[in-house]
């Protein structure tokens, strides 16, 4: 190994080099000491002193600096302590404190640097270059200087470097670094992907929407970094105790010496005073777990929210989109003086327009059904948005329309009145209904289905079902927040009916049904002011409200929508209900992890507290059990990492 | 003129330690506004670039005996 070689080395290994001489030192000062004879003394008493001035040398120089620029540090109280002790003759005290001191500070950096670095994996992701299509030919350029509206070719295998639109090709991306899902997701024309995300099975073309830092990872990344930096309530609690603790410590400890004369005792105090522990546990653990959960793709706001998230005892879920997949179709058409084509046909007219979720649903069905008419008797299949469809019939449009809020519509086409809407709007306007279709509207209804009627000049002629199927998970995740002692509660649009049939087969605790958007806050705030924790999760964007309102806003699909990760306090990337109880549980494990810490830390100041002013705790044995709690915390707190 | 300069410093060894980084840089003639972070190791500095440049700044973080490295 050159000079050069060994001189970077060194430098790169500096701390641990230190923390290994000084422990050499230590132990070989202190075994000589057991040899007899007055030499073997002298020799013994300057390896040891060689000990405390390697290991003490970078603690001093920090303190000179802690006491320039007047902060009362850990290192200023060591240095005192070692000096101290020396002055009086306890060389081998000297050099232990040191000694124990280097060798805690550099283990608590190495692990702490760990926790740090949960962070860096998934700026990694990132690739450097991109390969973009300039001037008709392809070129590889560096990833953060693509323009927005360039398009970027991506092969098979590579990673995604910006974020942007497919234009051409389809894929299989693994969206995991982003959202945190492990199965991939179709991508092909118009989808939307992420820089850092993985190509994984065919070539596509992406017109960038944003490179560099404007990159949906990049964000993400920020503010899980603002979220870190955040300050919960138990750590600014801790650390208004600590401004004071220290420098109580060091009125004792003087107070100590004044009192009994004692050096050694009132040095121990110094050292044993340092708040280490208390301090550390609380931040470790939370940065820790919002690490974690970064990784998951789930984005935690700060400790603030991780700590109410811990405390929460019920979860209310907006139905639409969230317990269901928010695919709303055509279930079933019934006709009742008219064929069931011809109710689809006269509801899609009056819907052409509206733009609410169910006449999208009517719409589709109407352009995507099977021409010409067959027999009246025929259910319509279950239209699916993404089927492409052969070929769309074109329907006419409305000469005019109305929508009546949270009722329906009522539309005039060709000198005929459609209406189409729910029981309330039918009797706003009089229309009879008939038993044969209430009769059909209550059994889809039971099976939960919303059911709406056709209204053809006054008369009921049909009636339309329309399912949104509800996601494969509901049922288990509801279930195992409920094992966690969780208390599950649906919000919906819905009638009764239709909401109790939905509850019953999810499984869910409670519903509360024909909530209009605004309803839902007001029920959240209704559970608060009954003594409950609430939790709400929501698509973040029309149920923002209610979100904010909750003691915590659980926003699903985040990774698109800017709108949704503002709002909530914890965002999940990707649009999957599963990872709910696993956020719910981490922020309880957190809370506990916390409150451990905390506790661990108090125990250990106030047994060495004891200890020291009995006289059976030694300075050696104070800092060595001062470190041993501040690695203990450490410990605990990075096992959130692997949750 | 304020310039922002980040820097990463990964060797914090304790809370009270990136407390001194924290004072020792808002001693120095040019800087506006400094915050440093434990948990994340995150140093973000406000500085006058023509008072006190980047150099500076990260010397300064070193005399402390820490390792600054550019964000």
């Amino acid at each position: 190994m050159d000079t050069q070689s060994l001189k970077q080395y060194y430098r790169k290994h500096r701390k641990a080099i230190i923390v290994v001489l000084s422990g050499l030192f230590y132990a070989g000062g202190w075994s000589i000491g057991y040899v007899p004879g007055p030499a073997f003394d002298t020799a013994s008493t300057a390896i040891l002193i060689l000990a405390a001035v390697v290991g003490g040398y970078d603690i001093a120089k920090t303190a000179y600096h802690e006491v320039k620029s007047r902060t009362l540090g850990v290192k200023t109280l060591v240095t005192l302590a070692a000096i101290g002790a020396i002055g009086i003759g306890s060389y081998w005290e000297a050099a232990a404190v040191v000694f124990l001191f280097a060798l805690g500070s550099y283990l608590e950096g190495r692990t702490m640097r760990k926790t740090r670095n949960a962070l860096e994996e998934l700026l990694e992701m990132t690739p450097d270059t991109a390969t973009v299509r300039r001037d008709g030919e392809q070129k590889e350029v560096p990833a953060r200087e693509v323009e927005k509206g360039e398009i970027v070719i991506v092969k098979p295998g590579e990673k995604i470097p910006v974020d942007g639109e497919v234009v051409d090709g389809e894929s299989a991306v693994n969206q995991a670094p982003v959202t945190g899902e492990s199965a991939p997701v179709h991508k092909a024309d118009g989808d939307e992907v992420y820089a850092g995300t993985i190509n994984q099975e065919g070539a596509i073309e992406i017109r960038t929407t944003g490179s560099g830092t404007d990159t949906t990872l990049q964000r993400i990344i920020q503010r899980v970094e603002e979220a870190q930096e955040a300050q919960s309530p138990t750590e600014s609690l801790i650390d208004r105790f600590a401004k004071y603790y220290t420098p109580a410590i060091i009125v004792l400890s003087i107070g100590a010496y004044a009192v009994t004369q004692n050096a050694i005792l009132s040095l121990t105090l110094l050292v044993i005073g340092c708040p280490g522990a208390l301090v550390i546990g609380p931040p470790v653990s939370i940065v820790s777990a919002i690490g974690n959960a970064a990784r998951n793709g789930v984005l935690m706001k700060g400790g603030e929210h991780l700590e109410q998230a811990g405390k929460i005892d019920l979860i209310a879920f907006d139905k639409t989109g969230t317990l269901t997949k928010g695919e709303t179709a055509v279930a079933d058409v019934e006709g009742f003086d008219i064929d069931d084509d011809g109710v689809l046909d006269l509801a899609a007219i009056a819907e052409m327009k509206s733009e609410h979720h169910l006449g999208d649903a009517i719409l589709n069905a109407a352009q995507n059904r099977q021409t010409p008419a067959t027999d009246g008797g025929t259910t319509v299949d279950r239209a699916d948005h993404e089927s492409p469809a052969t070929e769309t019939r074109s329907l006419p449009e409305p000469d005019d329309f109305e929508v009546v809020a949270g009722k329906g519509v009522v539309a005039h086409h060709d000198g005929r009145e459609i209406v189409v809407g729910n029981r309330a709007l039918l009797d706003e306007r009089g229309i009879d209904l008939p038993d044969e279709v209430a009769e059909y509207v209550r059994g889809r209804e039971e099976r939960g289905e919303t059911a709406i009627h056709v209204v053809l000049n006054g008369t009921v002629v049909g009636a339309i079902a329309l399912h949104d199927e509800l996601r494969e998970a509901a049922p288990g995740v509801v279930r195992e927040l409920q094992d966690a002692g969780i208390e599950t509660v649906m919000l919906t649009g819905d009638n009764e009916r239709v909401a109790a049939a939905v509850a019953e087969e999810i499984g869910i605790d409670d519903y509360r049904a024909e909530l209009l958007p605004e309803d839902k806050q007001d029920v959240v705030t209704e559970y608060q002011a009954n003594g409950h924790v609430v939790a709400m999760t929501g698509d973040g964007i029309n149920d923002a409200p209610a979100l904010a309102t909750a003691d915590v806003g659980i926003a699903m699909g985040a990774a698109g929508t800017d709108t949704a990760i503002e709002t909530a306090d914890i965002a999940l990337m990707a649009d999957d209900l599963e990872r709910i109880p696993y956020a719910v549980k981490l922020s309880k494990a957190t809370r506990w992890n916390v409150l451990e810490n905390v506790g661990l830390a108090l125990v250990v100041v106030t047994m060495l507290l004891a200890g020291v002013l009995t006289s059976y705790v030694t300075l050696a044995l104070g800092m060595l059990v001062h470190e041993a709690s501040v690695l203990a915390v450490i410990g605990n707190g990075m096992r959130l990492l692997r949750y | 003129m304020s310039d922002t300069t980040q820097f990463r410093v990964m060797d914090f060894d304790c809370p009270t330690c990136a407390g001194t980084v924290e004072r020792a840089l808002s001693n120095v003639d040019g800087v506006q506004h400094v915050e440093v972070h434990y948990a994340t190791g995150r140093v973000e500095v406000e500085h006058d670039d023509s008072i006190a440049d980047s150099d500076t700044l990260a010397q300064t973080i070193e005399n402390q005996g820490y390792t600054p490295q550019p964000a």
